[in-house]
């Protein structure tokens, strides 16, 4: 969130002062996520869809899979592209216009955690080389906020992608011509989870809400992928963390991210 | 027999329409008052295949200021369309279509919604079209009316949408998307119901004088029809579970 | 209900013939028309309507809680729940006296603090003029803020307080109610803190329901051999 409204001190007092107790404000335990809710196939006439609600951030991906030119040098790759806006009715705060700097992060935050991590095979996108090949657009759009976008956009975007279907289309004439049939779901070689960690004082907590995400002093995002290896990482916000604290976040991104894949591993088998 | 489309059958010989449909018969439409945490008000529509979310806030500080208004408080309202809601992936940078749309619902929506009561402020309607199948703007401002009113935003009438138009030479009701791009005309309408007054008008197509009369006829009476679950809406998350 | 209340949304016909219209109706012709969702009345020859949306409209002599936006050398701008923001002048605080060279505003309230304030002031013209001048007002210490709608106050507060004194003495915790829907609660415990903040959530909720106060009542757990 770039600006927020401004949060009120005797809040940030007790959301510190519970912490000082291993408490968060919501009864939740310091590594402890919000639930997560994905309801698939939100927009049917997308390729692939996913609406997620973590806590009462809600965000909504819509997968557009369509033919198109191939990048230069890269005739052999299909492109894959994920996008983020935050929309001016998820908060008072969001102004209408382009986006700003922590919007942009967001978006390539969440694009690089799934790139990174190669869930999709984009060799296996080519329609005729160095012609035609297949682009797939992730494009998130968030509808209300309360704290945490990284997650809760990535999460809209890997359950889209898992449960998208993509078309066949063969090359007639110098041009692609979508071929009648079945549709194959998009070649997944594995699922990446991002989980975003906040810094209160000494306390690290999983899941930021909108009132700690507004009290934090900094913030690191990590990207596992189904092997349980570390893909992707952002560091975030104004103060630091020692190397410790990095190596525990390390750790309860890959214990945190296991859970959840297995809620994304439940949303792609209910798009089967 | 059709329209521009001469393969499309948009009207059979039993007087039903392409997606089954008879002439004076409208889409599945649904409403829903509230749903967003942050805004001061919201409203969700499906009407057809169309999926649009509204959220309002307001009445609320100017920002930048030279943009308010001592006597009267402002409209603003913003129409966007997402990436994946079209059948080709749409850039997210604002078209030139969004931005008509937005200020022809915002010029459908002053005329109800009493600004005087808060100068210097300003109501915000943000619009987003997150599936769309013909007739977005009519599904929009439809939702846009319910939206405002959940805001609490003091309004003299509800705005109630939908589009009339022409194909097979016969007036229909609610043209949904293949009919607009292969019909005759297409006519959307907003309308005040108490204060009977139309405040949206638009036409595509070709229509004689008669034609015309019908057609706005035609989407007035529909006007009143949507207006009922605008009602139901309201009723349904202000006065649901009370009994009288 | 009686008809002389009727569920409307705005656009509805209220009533017709020689009333006097007030809060929230508007006169078209010889119809009276509500302009809010909410509750009509007619009484005496007059018709309104009690809404059950929108935002705090302050009213002169309303308490309020209000939270320091920002300020400048001068006055603080407080965040009211309201269309307009509040202006708290500095020499409310400091009195008459007051310096802006000598006397620095941060030293009273700073960013982020939220007071128990008066609105002294208010038309349409200009923001609302505030005041934490008196002995039950000024900066707020201690508590948690739980945002309620400004329509559900009364309902909150019930028939001479009996509501909000049945909650405070079901969790001891100690409850300012602002006009403006924003509401602190403060208490020793933990738990009882969070009794009471649930409680009040409910009323918010349910306000419309015929037997919110057993409700309440039962998860308090209230049982009426207590007071």
């Amino acid at each position: 969130m770039a600006s927020h409204s401004v949060l009120d001190d005797l809040k940030k007092t007790q959301i510190l002062e519970l912490l000082e107790q291993g408490k968060r404000v919501d009864g939740r335990a310091l590594d402890e996520p919000r639930e997560l809710i994905i309801e698939i196939n939100a927009i049917p006439k997308a390729n692939g869809s996913a609406k997620v609600r973590l806590g009462d951030t809600e965000t909504l991906c819509g997968v557009k899979i369509q033919p198109d030119r191939p990048f230069p040098d890269m005739g052999d790759k299909g492109i894959f592209m994920c996008t983020a806006e935050l929309l001016p009715l998820s908060h008072s705060t969001v102004e209408t216009g382009p986006p700003q700097a922590p919007v942009i992060e967001l978006a390539r935050v969440v694009d690089r955690g799934i790139r990174e991590s190669h869930m999709i095979d984009v060799s296996e996108l080519v329609i005729e080389k160095d012609k035609s090949v297949v682009g797939v657009f992730a494009d998130v759009v968030v509808i209300d906020y309360d704290g945490n976008l990284f997650d809760a956009c990535s999460y809209a975007a890997t359950a889209a992608l898992l449960t998208s279907k993509i078309p066949k289309w063969n090359w007639v004439d110098e041009t692609p011509v979508l071929a009648e049939g079945e549709q194959t779901q998009l070649p997944i070689s594995t699922i990446p989870v991002s989980v975003t960690m906040g810094k209160i004082g000494n306390h690290i907590i999983v899941d930021p809400n909108g009132d700690e995400w507004a009290s934090m002093d900094a913030r690191v995002t990590i990207t596992t992928d189904s092997d349980g290896n570390i893909c992707a990482l952002q560091k975030g916000d104004s103060d630091g963390f020692t190397l410790e604290e990095m190596h525990q976040c390390g750790d309860i991104s890959v214990k945190v991210g296991a859970k959840i894949r297995e809620k994304l591993k439940e949303a792609q088998k209910a798009g089967q | 027999m059709g329209g521009r489309d001469a393969t499309m059958v948009l009207l059979d010989e039993n007087g039903i329409r392409c997606d089954g449909r008879k002439i004076d018969e409208p889409r599945k439409i649904m409403i829903r008052a509230g749903g967003l945490k942050n805004a001061d008000g919201s409203a969700y529509i499906e009407f057809g295949d169309n999926k649009i979310l509204v959220g309002v806030f307001g009445p609320r500080d100017v920002h930048p200021k030279h943009m308010s208004n001592t006597d009267t408080g402002i409209l603003r309202v913003r129409y966007h369309m997402e990436p994946f809601s079209v059948d080709e992936r749409k850039r997210p940078a604002p078209s030139r279509r969004e931005i008509e749309i937005s200020k022809v619902i915002k010029e459908a929506l002053e005329p109800a919604v009493m600004l005087e009561k808060f100068p210097r402020t300003a109501v915000d309607v943000f619009i987003e079209v997150l599936q769309a199948d013909g007739g977005t703007r009519c599904a929009a401002l439809t939702a846009a009316s319910v939206a405002l009113a959940d805001a609490g935003i003091p309004m003299r009438d509800m705005v109630a949408a939908i589009a009339s138009g022409k194909v097979a030479d016969t007036i229909i009701l609610d043209v949904n998307n293949e009919e607009d791009q292969a019909g005759q005309a297409d006519m959307p309408v907003g309308y005040m119901p108490s204060l009977e007054k139309i405040t949206l008008l638009q036409l595509d197509g070709v229509l004689t004088p008669e034609e015309y009369k019908k057609c706005v006829q035609v989407g007035v009476d529909g006007c009143k029809l949507v207006y009922e679950l605008q009602k139901k809406a309201l009723n349904d998350k202000y006065f649901g579970n009370k009994g009288d | 209900m009686a008809d002389k209340r009727k569920y409307v949304i705005p656009g509805d016909v209220v009533t017709t013939g020689p009333f006097r219209p007030e809060q929230n109706v508007i006169l078209d012709g010889d119809k009276i028309i509500a302009t809010m969702v909410g509750i009509s009345e007619i009484y005496d020859d007059s018709v309104r309507v009690l809404p059950l949306a929108g935002k705090y409209i302050p009213k002169i002599d309303d308490l309020v809680i209000a939270k320091v936006n920002s300020h400048t050398s001068l006055s603080w701008e407080l965040d009211i729940n309201s269309c307009y923001v509040g202006f708290l002048p500095a020499q409310d605080v400091f009195g008459r006296d007051f310096s802006a060279h000598a006397d620095e505003l941060t030293s009273k309230l700073k960013t982020g603090d939220l007071v128990a304030a008066r609105i002294a002031n208010f038309d349409r013209t200009r923001d609302p003029l505030v005041t934490i001048a008196d002995r039950d007002l000024g900066k707020i210490d201690s508590g948690v803020l739980v945002p309620i709608s400004p329509s559900k106050v009364p309902r909150l507060i019930g028939k001479k307080g009996s509501m909000i004194q049945m909650i405070e003495m079901g969790t001891d915790a100690a409850v300012t109610i602002g006009q403006n829907g924003w509401v602190v609660v403060s208490c020793e415990s933990p738990e009882g803190l969070l009794k009471a903040k649930k409680a009040i959530e409910m009323v918010n909720e349910k306000a419309h329901v015929a037997n919110l106060t057993e409700q309440v009542k039962e998860m308090l757990e209230i049982k009426d051999t207590e007071s």
